[in-house]
């Protein structure tokens, strides 16, 4: 096999942080503001979900491979490329080159977002121990605490808001970058209705916060035993 | 029409010097444009403080908005010089050469980048070498209509001055680069290099190095669909590196 230069490595790992930002992360985002609104039906419901993630065989592996290298690496080459822009906004004031800053800016609001927010529920639980059945009480408790202050609300609020506004830029991004869509319409109109898309995201991970600021409710473990892969 | 014009010019002595600013009063002529405004301060090169100077230096060429060479920021936009009249822009008038490309006096720059750039990505179609290649099949209305718009390129640089991916010291081919390689790519014969010219745009400073902020038809004076070019030459890029990383 031919080895590789490294200007096509180069090429070749920005198509990797243009496909990691929708397969994996964008599909987890996705799954992750989905299984989160269950908590909008109950609390049963919520932890039934979260039981069943808890219980899954190799989860750690699971999120570390499929979830967190993926985001370090497409954070890390996501700093890397906001870095080498030449902001001109103010300059040239198209609606276009506003959204192109706001994806690199909203990518370092999440980056923080997400050490904030790993830092206080998947970090703490992995201190403390609690696997299978033990994490969803625990978890449940973490989010009940943060939900109570607006301080926590707002935090969570601006971390959803960026996640899903550059997913749903991302998103179109990606099909342009990929040649998924061409023509000038096709743009526009995709542009649109990924936006739509992204307000339904913001519009599930409120309704989520909302359950949890108004309705605090702490739950016990259903089950007891298993063993923690 | 207001009677005096006050001009303010970006200008530097050479490569390596500092540019500093510097402002011209001139009697404000119907129909002037901003050529004929430097026209008129080369023959009187006389500054707002009354002080003889150097001639302010610029390039200009075909004076009807088709050779490119005249591009400069105008009032912090970049467009062609010969065809912003006077009376349109906003006084006083700033103009300052064109920011990523390397300075060479006053409100000349360097361009060569550019076409240095068109040859890396084989922007041009083989004719006939020692052996005949014969003629080319009959092209259809609608790929000679999109041919036409995206042959109007005058490799001017604007879209280049506005993208906020292209700087003075990385090697991003940018978005006029790869409108001639789509451009080139979807002539039948032109067709027969078309991995000659997605090459160079798989590597660093290729397609990829594009952050869809698309300036770049935003300000392009030929209206040229970069945007969609950009996108077809994704397109294309995607099938190459399939096949490359799969079937060779
Ligand atoms: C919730 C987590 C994240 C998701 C779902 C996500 C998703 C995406 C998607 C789908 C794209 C479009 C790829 C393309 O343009 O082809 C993208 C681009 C980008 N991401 Fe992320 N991302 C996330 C986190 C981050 C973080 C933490 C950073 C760090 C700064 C970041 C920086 C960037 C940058 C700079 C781009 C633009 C790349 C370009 O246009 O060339 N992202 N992201
Ligand atoms: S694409 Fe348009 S802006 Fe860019 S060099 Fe060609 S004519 Fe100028
Ligand atoms: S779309 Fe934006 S980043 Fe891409 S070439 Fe045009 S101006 Fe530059
Ligand atoms: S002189 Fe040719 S475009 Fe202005």
């Amino acid at each position: 096999m031919k080895t590789l230069s490294k200007s096509e490595i180069q090429f070749l790992l920005l198509k990797l942080h243009s496909l990691t930002g929708i397969i994996p992360i964008g599909l987890f985002l996705v799954f992750h503001l989905g299984f989160n609104s269950l908590r909008t039906v109950g609390v049963q419901q919520y932890q039934f979900g979260i039981d069943l993630i808890n219980n899954m065989p190799f989860l750690l592996w699971i999120e570390v491979l499929c979830i967190h290298i993926p985001i370090l690496f497409h954070s890390f080459m996501g700093f890397y490329v906001a870095y080498q822009g030449k902001y001109n906004a103010f300059r040239y004031a198209y609606a276009r080159n506003w959204m192109y800053t706001l994806q690199r800016i909203t990518g370092g609001v999440v980056f923080l977002f997400l050490i904030y927010h790993v830092g206080t529920t998947l970090f703490p639980k992995m201190m403390e121990g609690k696997h299978l059945y033990e994490a969803s009480p625990f978890l449940i408790g973490i989010m009940n605490e943060q939900m109570a202050t607006w301080s926590g609300r707002l935090i969570y609020l601006v971390g959803i808001l960026s996640a899903t506004f550059h997913f749903a830029n991302g998103l179109w991004g990606f099909c342009i970058s990929w040649g998924l869509l061409i023509g000038k319409d096709a743009q526009r109109n995709a542009g649109i209705a990924f936006m739509f898309m992204g307000l339904i995201l913001t519009l599930w991970g409120v309704a989520t916060m909302a359950a949890f600021a108004l309705d605090p409710v702490s739950v016990e473990p259903v089950f007891s035993g298993g063993t923690f892969l | 029409m207001s009677e005096i014009v006050l001009v303010k010019i970006k200008r530097r002595e050479n490569p390596q010097s500092a540019p500093y600013w510097e402002t011209f009063e001139l009697p404000n002529k119907p129909f002037a444009n901003v050529i004929s405004v430097l026209q008129d301060i080369q023959r009187n090169p006389v500054n707002i403080g009354g002080v003889r100077v150097k001639p302010v230096v610029w390039d200009c060429n075909c004076l009807e908005e088709v050779c490119g060479s005249c591009t400069m920021v105008i009032n912090g936009r970049v467009r062609q010089a010969c065809a912003a009249l006077i009376d349109s822009l906003e006084k006083p008038v700033t103009l300052e050469p064109m920011s990523k490309f390397p300075a060479v006096r006053d409100l000349q720059v360097d361009r060569s980048r550019m076409f240095r750039d068109l040859q890396q990505a084989h922007a041009w179609i083989d004719i006939d070498g020692t052996h005949d290649i014969g003629e080319g099949p009959v092209i259809d209305q609608d790929t000679r209509h999109k041919a036409y718009e995206l042959s109007q390129c005058m490799t001017c640089g604007c879209c280049l001055e506005s993208c906020p991916q292209y700087t003075l010291d990385n090697n991003f081919l940018g978005p006029a680069v790869f409108s001639q390689a789509r451009y080139f790519n979807m002539h039948p014969t032109g067709a027969m290099h078309k991995d000659k010219r997605l090459e160079p745009l798989i590597k660093e400073g290729g397609i990829a190095n594009c952050g869809n902020a698309q300036n770049c038809a935003a300000v392009c004076p030929k209206h040229i669909p970069l945007t969609e070019s950009i996108a077809e030459i994704g397109r294309q890029t995607t099938f190459y590196l399939l096949k490359k990383l799969f079937t060779e």
